[in-house]
């Protein structure tokens, strides 16, 4: 059976792509951006995991506004990462694993989160960003993507708890197939950000605290929060911080262990990333809840 | 309205993007969407003029693409994450559009950041 074995949290920036493609890594105002990485790619390295599972944000770049999914899974064996305006990425396709993905897919449909399909397309920052610091690229990736794409730029979003709910989905689905995979879930955006109108560059590192304060302890508080409560208190876009959540809603219901969080400000994006457990895992719960009925 | 939106005409300086905004701003929407093709790319940089009459846009959007009003573009209704792909076409980086966003020269405006030299 596959399981999931923990969860992370990870901004999207762009920015840190192309710091990453200059070779930024060890200048005094990048470093600690990417040696806060380093230990979650070291978790990944060592627990081998199979698949990344990333709810992540297309920015009009596989879609544009004539059709424009709320939620999209990707199904390919690869996918390239796309051209956003500065030409191509010198990073090797994104490998999926077809079965698996469709999978999810019909277990979710089936669920009644009815998302839209896509295939042969390719994929922005939004996954793309983040992935070459938490996999290694040469001579190719460890694994497989299950790519699922939330919108997060045209209202109407999906609810803060639509996402928690999809996540939940995700776990069953992923419990349900049959192979031994390894999966991790990934949540990305944020955090505090503002990168339109005069309002740019609000930051409120307060509040980016009590997110994942309440993320771990409390995501119901989360869930009750509107939209227009995420602008106010994290910036216009970090609205986009919903796509944790779904993160969130397939670590399951117990309490979770962090084992490591690096947070970066700079200069206009909140970078954050968080790695996760399940305190107990589930198996070690069921047996423990069985001890208990009788 | 949007419940979910309830209360964002009080937050200063946001321009929420919805699918009304995008019913009325398709077509600049696409054009700077576009620019994610190396050939729409080349043919905006030989002929401007030409790409904009082609992907329909107003007299009032030409103005504002020609003057790179960055804000004004927002303010009508462009969304940023196509707006940024238009910013690597003409050499300007987010930093530097965020700024005139704000109404601040580049150094003015990095000064504000926790790492100015994070660029």
């Amino acid at each position: 059976m596959a399981r999931i074995i923990g969860g992370i949290g990870t901004s999207h920036v762009p920015t840190i792509a192309v710091a990453y493609d200059k070779g930024k890594q060890n200048e005094p105002a990048w470093a600690p951006l990417f040696e806060g990485y380093k230990p979650v790619a070291a978790w990944l390295a060592e627990k081998q995991a199979d698949v990344l599972v990333f709810f992540y944000n297309d920015h009009c770049t596989t879609f544009f506004f004539d059709m424009y999914p709320t939620f999209a899974l990707g199904v390919g064996e690869r996918f390239p990462i796309a051209d956003e305006g500065a030409g191509l990425r010198n990073l090797p396709p994104i490998r999926g694993n077809v079965d698996f993905q469709a999978h999810i897919a019909e277990c979710l449909v089936n669920d009644e989160f009815d998302l839209t399909v896509f295939q042969n397309k390719p994929i922005d920052h939004g996954c793309a960003s983040p992935l070459p610091l938490l996999w290694p690229h040469q001579p190719d990736w460890p694994g497989a993507v299950v790519p699922i794409a939330i919108n997060v730029l045209q209202y109407p979003l999906p609810t803060a708890r639509r996402c928690y709910r999809l996540g939940q989905a995700v776990r069953r689905a992923v419990e349900s197939y049959p192979e031994d995979l390894k999966v991790v879930v990934v949540g990305t955006g944020g955090l505090s950000h503002q990168i339109h109108g005069e309002r740019t560059g609000f930051n409120n590192t307060e509040w980016d605290m009590e997110f994942l304060r309440l993320l771990e302890e409390d995501p119901e508080a989360l869930m009750r929060m509107k939209h227009a409560d995420y602008v106010r208190l994290g910036g216009a876009e970090s609205v986009e911080q919903i796509m944790w959540l779904a993160m969130r809603g397939a670590l399951g219901t117990g309490p979770l262990r962090k084992l490591h969080q690096n947070y970066y400000l700079a200069t206009t994006t909140a970078m954050t990333v968080v790695l996760y457990e399940e305190a107990a895992p589930a198996a070690v719960r069921s047996e423990l809840a069985a001890m208990a009925a009788s | 309205m949007n419940p979910q939106l309830e209360g964002i005409e009080t937050i200063p300086g946001t321009y929420p993007f919805d699918i009304r905004t995008a019913n009325r701003t398709l077509n600049i929407n696409r054009f700077f969407w576009n620019m994610i093709s190396a050939e729409w790319r080349a043919r905006f940089i030989e002929d401007e003029e030409g790409t904009m009459e082609a992907a329909g846009l107003t007299e009032e959007e030409k103005k504002l693409v020609r003057a790179r009003d960055w804000l004004g573009l927002v303010k009508h209704g462009v969304n940023f994450f196509v707006l940024e792909k238009f910013g690597r076409v003409v050499h300007k980086t987010n930093l530097e559009i965020y700024a005139i966003m704000r109404g601040e020269t580049f150094e003015e405006f990095m000064k504000t950041r926790r790492v100015p030299d994070a660029r």
